[in-house]
């Protein structure tokens, strides 16, 4: 039971250890949009980003995406920035998903999951809220949704800076 | 290293120097006392001291000179920054086996650039995804360095692979390619995009910069 529990902690403390946390940099990327053009991160310097990880084939992400473009909606004039970046494989399912949920935010296509990578992305959907510097200020996994809700708060403050 | 060390051994001392004296206890001089401190808290400003009426304009020498150090502080952060960030670039990639990968564009009246791919030997360095801005960047005259690495003396081969919006707004991909020998010293290369008028064409050429 000791050998067990001691396993389980080593394992909770590697995992810990390997999630981006909040207060590390967030890594640059340049993907493609759905009908938009490129986007580079690097670009949004000086704006409230929020980048969230989906796919189609995620139960939850559903959910998540419309909370994401409600959240959006009610932020957008205060500045805030979101990028849905899709990791499906199947770009043309990724499009159709979204298609269907008439989506405001910007989708972007990560299908060789490098961002996914750099982001140290375990469980979908996730998703990152960035400061103005370019700083990862908080990290959600969110399996039952209410992921973005429960952002809200901490973005109007991010916002207000 | 010793450009390293003669930026980093004063800012060191200099910061030594800073948190020594934010650490220190301020004298027991009623003159040096913030007048916010002491109107907070009457008992401790002295109760008939004709000297308190000169506080502000005492402490605002004080105030000047440790904004100047900080100043000093952060242009030698920058300087040490700079340096640390060639000596880097002089470790990772010395002179004799570096070679770098410039992209221009001229006009762009005939491509609209989205991705560029290289090869060198028949192995991918840089896969390059390029935004509305830094499109026009280019446009305006910028060049960008897409890629620095190593090789080794001796023959290879650059393949580089454009593709973006060509003529009448039609997806286009186009390839170029330069074999070049590597010799002592670093090499540059530059991949050049211009309009050909005569065709109505993009022109696609690989320069080396002897």
């Amino acid at each position: 039971m000791a050998t067990l529990l001691a396993f389980g902690a080593a394992t909770a403390a590697f995992s810990a250890e390997r999630a981006l946390r909040a207060g590390q940099a967030a890594p640059d990327f340049a993907l493609r949009a759905v009908g938009g053009p490129n986007v580079r991160l690097s670009e949004q310097l000086g704006e409230v980003v929020v980048v969230a990880f989906w796919s189609s084939r995620c139960g939850p992400c559903r959910a998540h995406l419309q909370e994401l473009n409600a959240l959006h909606a009610s932020l957008k004039d205060q500045g805030l920035i979101v990028y849905a970046v899709n990791v499906d494989d199947d770009m043309r399912a990724a499009r159709e998903y979204a298609a269907g949920l008439s989506l405001k935010i910007p989708l972007l296509l990560d299908p060789g999951k490098g961002v996914a990578r750099a982001y140290r992305v375990d469980t979908l959907p996730m998703m990152f809220s960035i400061d103005r510097q370019g700083i990862v200020r908080g990290v959600r996994r969110d399996d039952r949704s209410g992921a973005p809700r429960s952002a809200g708060a901490e973005l109007r403050r991010l916002l207000a800076q | 290293m010793l450009r390293v060390a003669r930026v980093l051994i004063p800012v060191m001392l200099a910061l030594a120097a800073v948190s020594s004296g934010a650490q220190t206890p301020p004298p027991t001089d009623p003159a040096v006392t913030p007048p916010a401190a002491a109107a907070a808290d009457p008992a401790a400003a002295p109760a008939t001291d004709p000297a308190g009426a000169a506080e502000p304009v005492a402490a605002a020498p004080d105030t000047r000179a440790l904004d100047e150090q900080i100043q000093t502080l952060k242009k030698d952060a920058v300087d040490l920054n700079r340096e640390l960030f060639m000596l880097e670039e002089e470790l990772l990639f010395p002179a004799n086996t570096q070679v770098a990968l410039f992209l221009s564009m001229d006009v762009g009246e005939y491509f609209a650039i989205d991705t560029v791919q290289v090869k060198i030997d028949n192995k991918e360095v840089t896969n390059y995804l390029y935004t509305p801005r830094e499109a026009e960047a280019l446009l305006r005259g910028g060049v960008q360095r897409l890629y620095l690495g190593n090789l080794k003396v001796g023959d290879h081969e650059l393949v580089a692979i454009f593709t973006g919006k060509g003529p009448n707004e039609r997806d286009y991909r186009r390839g170029a390619a330069l074999r070049f020998k590597k010799a002592v010293g670093a090499k540059y290369l530059e991949l050049k995009i211009s309009d050909r008028q005569r065709r109505a064409q993009p022109e696609f050429e690989i320069k080396d910069w002897e």
